[in-house]
């Protein structure tokens, strides 16, 4: 199973090379949000798409720009440079390509529930005449609705395969890998675009957060909020953006001469059903997720040579990461490097497995590991190797790539160079 | 008399303007009849979209339903769709008396599925501008005369600033059609 396109927009850059270079370089794409007026809310930084990034997809296509959220707008201006790279369009039998999205629908903005409460007498009437005042228009409800995102993808490229949402917080971007990788390896189609998207710096979407005390609220400086496995971290900062890959059948790729950007090895997934927002005490739907992977991918443990942490700079993961890690890894586990591309990127949850797929490769590519950045003071309980704030050349050929989501979702990727032969 | 108040020509600008809106197209490539689905390559979900629109910008309720279902629920299952889903005589009689002749023409045996391709914006203009000719000559609010229709906004009492009552679209095509048996139009079954 080889990946024959990528595609990215993220707080660091409007495509995957703008990226992967700012990330090489350390930068941070976090901000103070300029989105909305964050005043009197306790956090107001993220990780923000400049507008002016959001490209429009060609011909008919533009219309359904009514029926997208703006998590759908990143995720096709990703799938745009994933396809295009692939050559997507160019595969005849459209009935045998497929669409695995990771992404939850967006929260109502606050404009559209003000809207439906002027159509509520308050006492469980309703007056739907209202509903036609105040210039709007028909699907502004509709619009944020999860399975809209799929249907939306596989039109704009053409996709007759399978077509499928998958919601599973921030394991979503990984699990929609792991599914394709799945759907082309059960012989139920020959490609798929995989990728997730999310685009929650509104109001609702901020205070949703804010109220599960899963966001940082101690920082210093927006750059510096998010870091994963540093001491002082106090929790995730929350970015939008989207990725997208093209995954596909080693023969099918070959034949019509598509790029081959590496190859999706192996993928494991486990959930802890403990509860809903605290990790299993010993990691164990981690654990499970990485070895699964691993055993999937048929190859040995030292044969990994990079973990792409999940690393979200809450206390909770980073520890218990370096915990299942540790078991995994064993004693190896201090000699494997991982680190977090959300010290800089920020969280984009639902796409977050997506993009730090795609960069997990990238660094396979370039013989490159990304920095873990902010890593300025040790936790004793995070004692392995993150490539504390530096990128560095390390050549290496297979790499895992994880995604825990809230609720015990765990996903796991192995990716590795392609291997010719 | 609210006809006066928005002529048909402004009716016809703002229905270009929502399927132009709607389809994103211009609003040159939209005339009177082009069909909807034919021409200008509408899908169902762009008729709603195109009538949120029209209901908006007049603050009117646009039918729910195609002429033929309530000519088949008023006269009588078979009456206007065969069972092969086919017009029958009696719809393109009825479906002429109220389109007259400058209307889209159907025939008897055309599929139903072919009716919504004769939209064009010449019948939502009708639509339209029958359901505003519904407002009633005096404010039943402040029982004045006075209704105004500032640029671009839905026809309002001049008097009390209560928006005029019309009626709703599915209602102007059932009593259309209540008129019409009443006039003796004859509406039998295909034998």
């Amino acid at each position: 199973m080889v990946v024959t396109g990528v595609g990215m927009i993220t707080p660091l850059g409007r495509n995957t090379g703008e990226t992967f270079e700012h990330a090489r370089q350390g930068r941070s794409g976090i901000d103070y949000l300029r989105a909305f007026d964050t005043r009197g809310l306790p956090v107001r930084i993220g990780g923000e798409v400049a507008d002016r990034w959001i490209q429009q997809p060609p011909g008919v296509a533009a219309r359904l720009e009514r029926m997208a959220s703006r998590a759908i707008q990143l995720m096709w201006t990703a799938a745009m440079e994933a396809t295009e790279q692939a050559k997507l369009g160019r595969i005849r039998d459209r009935y045998r390509i497929g669409v695995i999205l990771g992404y939850h629908g967006e929260t109502s903005s606050l404009g559209d529930i003000a809207r439906i409460f002027r159509a509520w007498d308050g006492d469980g009437q309703w007056d739907a005449t209202r509903l036609r005042q105040g210039g709007y228009d028909a699907f502004s409800l509709v619009r944020h609705k999860v399975d809209v995102g799929p249907t939306l993808i596989s039109r704009i490229f053409d996709c007759r395969g399978s077509s499928i949402g998958i919601a599973s917080a921030c394991a979503a971007g990984g699990q929609a890998i792991g599914e394709a990788y799945r759907l082309i390896r059960s012989r139920r189609a020959d490609a798929a675009i995989a990728g997730g998207c999310e685009a929650s710096l509104t109001y609702l979407g901020l205070s949703g957060f804010i109220l599960l005390k899963a966001l940082t609220e101690r920082y210093t400086s927006p750059p510096t909020a998010s870091r994963p496995f540093d001491r002082k971290r106090s929790g995730f900062v929350i970015s939008e953006g989207a990725g997208a890959l093209v995954l596909e059948d080693l023969d099918h790729a070959r034949e019509r001469g598509a790029p081959i950007l590496g190859e999706v090895l192996g993928y494991g997934d486990s959930t802890d059903a403990y509860r809903i927002t605290d990790i299993h005490p010993q990691a164990d739907g981690a654990v499970l997720a990485m070895a699964r992977a691993i055993e999937d991918a048929g190859v040995e443990r030292g044969q990994i040579g990079y973990i792409n942490a999940h690393g979200t700079s809450t206390v909770q993961n980073d520890a218990l990461e370096t915990l299942a890690v540790k078991r995994v890894f064993g004693e190896r586990a201090a000699s494997v490097p991982l680190s977090s591309n959300k010290s800089m990127l920020g969280h984009t949850i639902g796409a977050a497995g997506a993009i730090e797929a795609i960069l997990t490769l990238e660094g396979i590519r370039q013989s490159l590991l990304l920095p873990t950045i902010n890593h300025e003071t040790p936790d004793p309980r995070c004692d392995l190797d993150y490539v504390p704030n530096v990128a560095r050349r390390f050549p290496h050929r297979i790499a895992l790539s994880n995604s825990f989501g809230f609720g015990g979702h765990n996903a796991s990727v192995c990716v590795g160079a392609f291997e010719d032969g | 008399m609210a006809e006066s108040l928005i002529s048909p020509d402004q009716i016809y600008r703002e229905v270009q303007k929502a399927i132009a809106d709607a389809l994103q197209i211009s609003e040159q490539k939209v005339e009177p009849d082009s069909s909807l689905i034919r021409d200008l390559a509408a899908e169902s979900l762009d008729f709603i979209d195109i009538n949120f629109r029209l209901e908006q910008r007049f603050n009117v309720e646009m039918p729910r339903k195609y002429f033929l279902e309530h000519v088949e629920e008023l006269f009588g299952e078979g009456t206007a769709i065969d069972e092969s889903g086919r017009l029958t005589e009696a719809a393109v009689t009825i479906w002429n008396a109220r389109l007259g002749s400058a209307g889209p023409r159907v025939h008897a045996g055309m599929p139903l599925d072919d009716v919504p391709a004769l939209v064009t914006p010449r019948t939502l203009v009708m639509i339209v501008g029958e359901i505003l000719a519904t407002c009633p000559a005096t404010c039943p609010s402040c029982g004045k005369a006075a209704w105004a229709v500032a640029d671009g906004s839905p026809i309002t009492c001049g008097g009390c600033g209560a928006h005029a009552p019309l009626l709703a679209g599915d209602d102007v095509i059932r009593r259309w059609l209540e008129d019409f048996r009443a006039r003796g139009g004859s509406v039998s079954r295909a034998s």
